[in-house]
Order: C-alpha cells, then structure tokens, then sequence
C-alpha cells in the first residue's frame, strides 16, 4: 500500500515541478507532503489550481490506466477537501484507485 | 524589461506564466487581457490596456471565435469559401489597424483540434473540408498580414507538434477555457522569446566550429584526411556532410563562420582544401584559429578580429571539457550541450532558435563573403605604408541615398542591430522610422560602401533634425565593418553640406552612451567637431567639413516621396 502511495507522491511532485515552471520563484510549491495546495493554507490561485488537477488527472490516467475527475469525485466526498496538501491530496486518489479497481485496497 | 500584451479569446494566462517565468534574456512583462473580449480589444482604442507603450503584442484567436463562416464549417455546414475569404480579410483589417500600437504583434496561425479533423476524405474537400480551410484562411491572413511589416505570423501548427497527441488538452479547456496543453504554450513562448531577442538585434551572428569529430569524424593529425569519416555510404558520413551543408545554410541567413580547433594548421587546412566530401572551404570561414592555444582565448581572438561581441557567437565542440571551459570562461558565448551521437548534428543545429531574425536581406545573405574579402583587405593594409596610400589603393566608394523603398529593411536592421558605431543607439520599426523622416525639417541618409574588393552593402547611417537655427544628429550608425576607412567623415561631410544649404548655423551630435557604444564617442573625440560638454559635439557651419580625397563619393536621387508611410505599400518584407 506504502508503494502505490509513495507512487502516486511522485506522480503529484512531477506535476509539482511542470506546474513551477509556470510560477515565480516566491510562488513555487514544495515537493513536500505538508505542502499546501488550495484553501486556507494553499499556494494556488484558481487557475494554478486548475493546472494541476489537470496535470495530476493526465499522469494518474496515463500510470493507472483509469480516469479520474479529481474535483468531481472530492465534491461527491463531502466537506473535507482532498486539496488541502499534497499528502492528503495523495491519499484521496489513492482512495479513488481502490474505489474504480484500478489498485488493491 | 519588455513590455507585452496578449490578446485571445481563450485564456492565454499560461502562456503569459511561461513567458514571465522565462529567465532567458529579454525578460518580458506580458499582461493578458481578459478572454472573450478580443472583439472589444481590437476595436476600441480607449482601453486601459493601450494606454503604456507596448514592445510588442500576441492576438492568438481560434479561427471559429473570429469567423462565423468557420464555425459553421465546424457544425459540417457547407460554406461558400468567398464568404470565408471576406471575413479573413475582415479580420486581418482589424489586426492591420492596430500595427502602430506596439513595435511588433506577433499572430499565432490558425489550429483546429484533432477532433475534428475526423471527416476522413472529406476532410480536404471543397466547401466542407475543415483542413482544406484552415490552411485557405492560414495562407489568405498571412497574405494580409504582408502588408505590414511590424506583423509577424508565427506558425502555431509547429507547437501543436511539439506537443504532440495531447496538444488539445479538453480538461483544461472545460475547466478554465485553456484549449491546449502546456507543451504548446511552453513551444510558444520559446518561439516568441527568440523572436523578440530577434527584433532586438540579439540574434547570434557567428558560429565558431571544431573540427575533429565535430565537423568531421575522426582525428585529422592521426589518421590524416583520407582516412577521416565524411561522406561516403556511412551513417555517420552522411550526417556529418548534411551538418556542414546545415552550417552553409545558416551562412544564407547573415550568420558567419569561424574554427577554433587544437590541431596543426598546414594539416587542418589542407583536409578542408582536399577532402572530397567537404561542403563547407576555406573561403567559408571568415577566421580560424588552429593550433594547441586555450579555446576561450582563440574564440576572443576571433570575435576581436571580425568585430564582433561575444554575445554574437555559437561555439559547437564534440567534446564536453572544451564547451564547459568556454561556457566558464565566456559566459556571453552561447555553448549547445551538443549530442555524443554524430548523426544527430544536423538535428541539433536546426534545433537552434538564437539565428531568428525578422527579415534577411542581400547584405545577411553575402556576409560571409564579405569577411573573407575583409580578410584581404587587412592582408593589403599590412602590406601598404601609410593609411592614406591604403585608402588610395582600396579605391573606395561611397555611395549615398536616402530613405526609399529599396533600403528602407535594411536600413532598419542596421539601425536595430549596431551597437558598437551609434550614436542614440535608437531602435525603430519600419513604419515608425517612416514616420519619423516623413516630418518636413528632418533628413536620413543611407551609405553603401565598396572597394576593389567587392561591395561591403549598405553599411553606414545618418539622419538629422531641424532645430531652429541648428541641426541635431539623430541617428550616426556605421557598420564595424567599414569602420577605420574615413567613411565616418565621409558622413559627416554629409550632413554639414545639407545644413549648410539650409542655412543653418551649427550641426551638433549628443552621444548617448551605452555599454557598447564606445567606439562612436572616440571618433566624435578625434572627428574635428568641438567638444560643448561632456557628451555635445558640435560644427559651425561656417565652415565646411572636409571630404576624403581618397574617396569617391556618388549621390543617388530617390527617396521618401515616393512611398507611402502608412505601412500599406511598405516593402520592410521578411524574404
């Protein structure tokens, strides 16, 4: 399980690093997983936010072989939001995986 | 900085993220304004977005936001190609309408998504055919967009490439109303940066070359030239020739070639001179150093001897210890990482963006050659006495022209790209330069310079403005490739004896100094002209202003009268 996470980590830092590509220096995101994303404690505006739902959703798609619309399904999760950090951002796909089959619980 | 503006109907921030985040020089400045108001935007002046001065300006559009017939195309309606051509040529008004507001607007070519080219053998048909109208609407806007020479089109279909299958991007495009993927941004404003250290004048001008396993496969002083990879029915061969036939390319854009090479000389040479397969000879390269000196200090060497910056120069080695030494000890040289396998030389040097320039003209298309015979010139100074029998012997003519149709391109590059010999270092569009001579009281003056040798082009610049009982020198711009040769004189010769005819008192020069200029203000020091203050020159008119003895001078009649300056018949036409 520590795996598929630490996996799906990776995927989330290289969208890491595409998505600073796009940011000034003070801006960029830490590979981190404490590393706010969107909400009280996030580093992103709406369309930075944007970019990386779409970044993440494209590479997870690609690795796994299975869609995901990551603000859909958080929508459909309750109040919590996935997008709070990176860590639980991982998390919440890697809940998604098991849900849609595309990994073992 | 560099201040720019983009302008779609789609959200194009990303691109502007990329282009601010750019660390390449020029860094830009580029707001975007919001999407879906590109009608708004081109019709309505009053908008806070051109208010400041712009340097230059994006207008992306998908062809189905600003053409009603295309999208109707899109919905498989059938469509009359006339009407698709009228609201093209509609569009292109719009754009052409709006050139004086930035010094250049780039606009991106039309793209359509794969997903619709899916019509199969309809999809190149009349009347229905999606790609058959997309390149007709490409190719009627580009034909448009000629009329203008500040509106450069850019070919957007090559970024679609780069990104590949995943250049549309729908999640993006439902989400925030971004239709591609950032590879294709990210291609853009690669493309867009070059494009803009091009307008500045800041495109690579030299290429230094090695030669062993660069230019040829092999070591030359060990296996000697017959033995060397070149040619032949050989994978390698066959790139290494198709490199050099690349580098003799680049030679048609303006861009010159030199070696620096660790090798003997007599032996290097005559592998250049004998070698069957060779493309590229001795006399396409303006300079070499071969021996066994410090690559950094030879490339210094080179640069010194053709006048040129080091910022102007591309140095291509096999070997990755000679590119880091340059690249730390001539941080201005631009170094390629170069690839270990041979045959993807050829790929590498096309895949260089610094040689982007916005036109090429004659004088970029012999430049080469004229080093070679600058080569000889040098040779003959040596050989002669005094700089009077020089002169004497090279036979100089100076030919002198105003603004007209036929130089004003190359007029505007020299203006753009001399940094060295200028005096305001003054940096214009054609239309704006236009504009500016247009306005009664104000002269230009354009030089062509030859000699025994052949014809150094148009090489030389002056311009002058009326000021009451004065004449201010605007624009004092000399190639560094005449410099030395009393030209200089010859210039200023020129603008005293047309102020003298205006009846004016004094002609007076304000050298504004740059990091390069130099050499401007050390000829205004030595030129005769009395020194006001620090940086005023000036020449009382009552007095003439020698010419050259040793040089023959001829006027050529034709100029700004007859050609338009609203930028409709203007011939600043990239070739």
């Amino acid at each position: 399980m520590s795996i598929v996470r630490d996996q799906i980590l990776g995927i989330v830092y290289q969208c890491i690093d595409e998505l600073n590509e796009q940011l000034a220096p003070e801006q960029q995101l830490r590979k981190a997983p404490h590393t706010g994303l969107f909400g009280d404690s996030g580093m992103l505006d709406s369309l930075g936010f944007v970019n990386f739902v779409a970044l993440v959703e494209d590479k997870c798609e690609s690795c796994f072989r299975v869609a995901l619309s990551l603000t859909e399904d958080s929508a459909n999760q309750g109040d919590a939001s996935p997008f709070e950090s990176v860590g639980e951002l991982a998390d919440f796909i890697r809940q998604l995986l098991v849900n849609k089959k595309a990994i073992e619980e | 900085m560099v201040k720019g503006l983009l302008v779609s109907d789609f959200n194009v921030e990303n691109l502007s993220a990329y282009l601010k985040n750019d660390v390449s020089e020029p860094r830009v400045d580029t707001p975007a304004i919001p999407y879906g108001q590109i009608g708004r935007a081109l019709l309505d002046p009053s908008l806070p977005c051109w208010q400041s001065d712009l340097d230059f300006i994006v207008i992306w559009t998908r062809p189905e936001a600003v053409l009603e017939t295309f999208g109707n195309l899109l919905a498989f309606s059938s469509v009359d190609v006339k009407r698709l051509y009228e609201e093209v040529d509609e569009y292109a008004a719009h754009l052409l309408a709006i050139g004086h507001r930035a010094k250049v607007i780039f606009v991106p070519t039309w793209v359509v998504p794969t997903l619709h080219q899916g019509h199969g053998m309809l999809d190149l048909a009349p009347r229905v055919g999606i790609s058959r109208a997309l390149l007709q609407i490409n190719l009627r806007l580009l034909e448009n967009l000629e009329r203008a020479s500040n509106i450069v089109p850019l070919n957007a279909s090559k970024w679609i490439e780069a990104a590949g299958e995943k250049a549309f991007n729908s999640r993006l495009w439902y989400m925030a109303k971004v239709p591609f993927a950032n590879e294709v941004f990210k291609a853009a404003a690669k493309d867009i940066k070059a494009a803009l250290r091009g307008f500045g004048g800041r495109s690579r001008k030299l290429v230094i070359v090695d030669l062993d396993d660069t230019l040829w496969g092999g070591i030359v002083g060990d296996q000697g030239w017959e033995n060397l990879t070149l040619g032949g029915h050989d994978p390698v061969g066959e790139a290494l020739v198709d490199f050099q036939r690349e580098l003799k390319t680049l030679t048609r854009r303006g861009v010159v070639l030199a070696i620096v090479s660790k090798n003997e000389e007599s032996v290097a040479l005559e592998a250049i001179r004998k070698h069957p397969e060779m493309v590229l000879r001795l006399d396409d390269f303006a300079a070499w150093r071969i021996d066994w000196s410090d690559k950094a200090a030879n490339i210094v060497d080179v640069v010194e001897e053709l006048s040129l910056g080091l910022d102007s120069v591309v140095f291509i080695d096999d070997s990755p210890v000679e590119r880091a030494r340059v690249r730390d000890a001539l941080p201005d040289v631009l170094v390629p990482e170069w690839p270990a396998d041979r045959r993807l030389y050829p790929h590498a040097l096309r895949s260089l963006d610094c040689f982007d320039k916005p036109t090429i003209s004659d004088e970029d298309r012999h430049r080469s050659g004229m080093y070679v015979t600058e080569r000889r010139r040098v040779e003959l100074k040596h050989e002669a006495g005094t700089l009077e029998e020089w002169l004497r012997n090279l036979s100089i003519v100076v030919t002198v022209e105003s603004l007209n149709v036929a130089n004003v391109a190359r007029v505007v590059q020299l203006l753009n790209k001399t940094n060295q010999f200028n005096l305001s270092t003054r940096r214009v569009t054609g239309p704006e330069l236009l504009a500016w001579a247009s306005r009664d009281g104000r002269q230009l003056w354009a030089f062509r310079v030859g000699d025994k040798f052949g014809d150094s082009g148009l090489t030389g610049i002056a311009s002058v403005e009326r000021e009451g009982s004065r004449a201010r020198i605007e624009d004092f711009v000399l190639s560094c490739r005449v410099m030395g040769r009393k030209v200089e004189e010859t210039m200023l010769h020129i603008a005293v004896e047309w102020s003298r005819e205006a009846g004016l008192e004094e002609l007076y020069a304000v050298y504004k100094p740059t990091p390069k200029n130099k050499p401007c203000v050390e000829f205004l020091r030595t030129s005769g002209l009395q020194a006001r203050a620090e940086h005023v020159f000036a020449w009382p008119l009552r007095q003439e202003y020698p010419v050259c003895p040793e040089i023959r001078l001829i006027y050529q009649t034709g100029g700004l009268e007859e050609m338009s300056t609203d930028g409709a018949e203007d011939p600043d036409r990239r070739t």
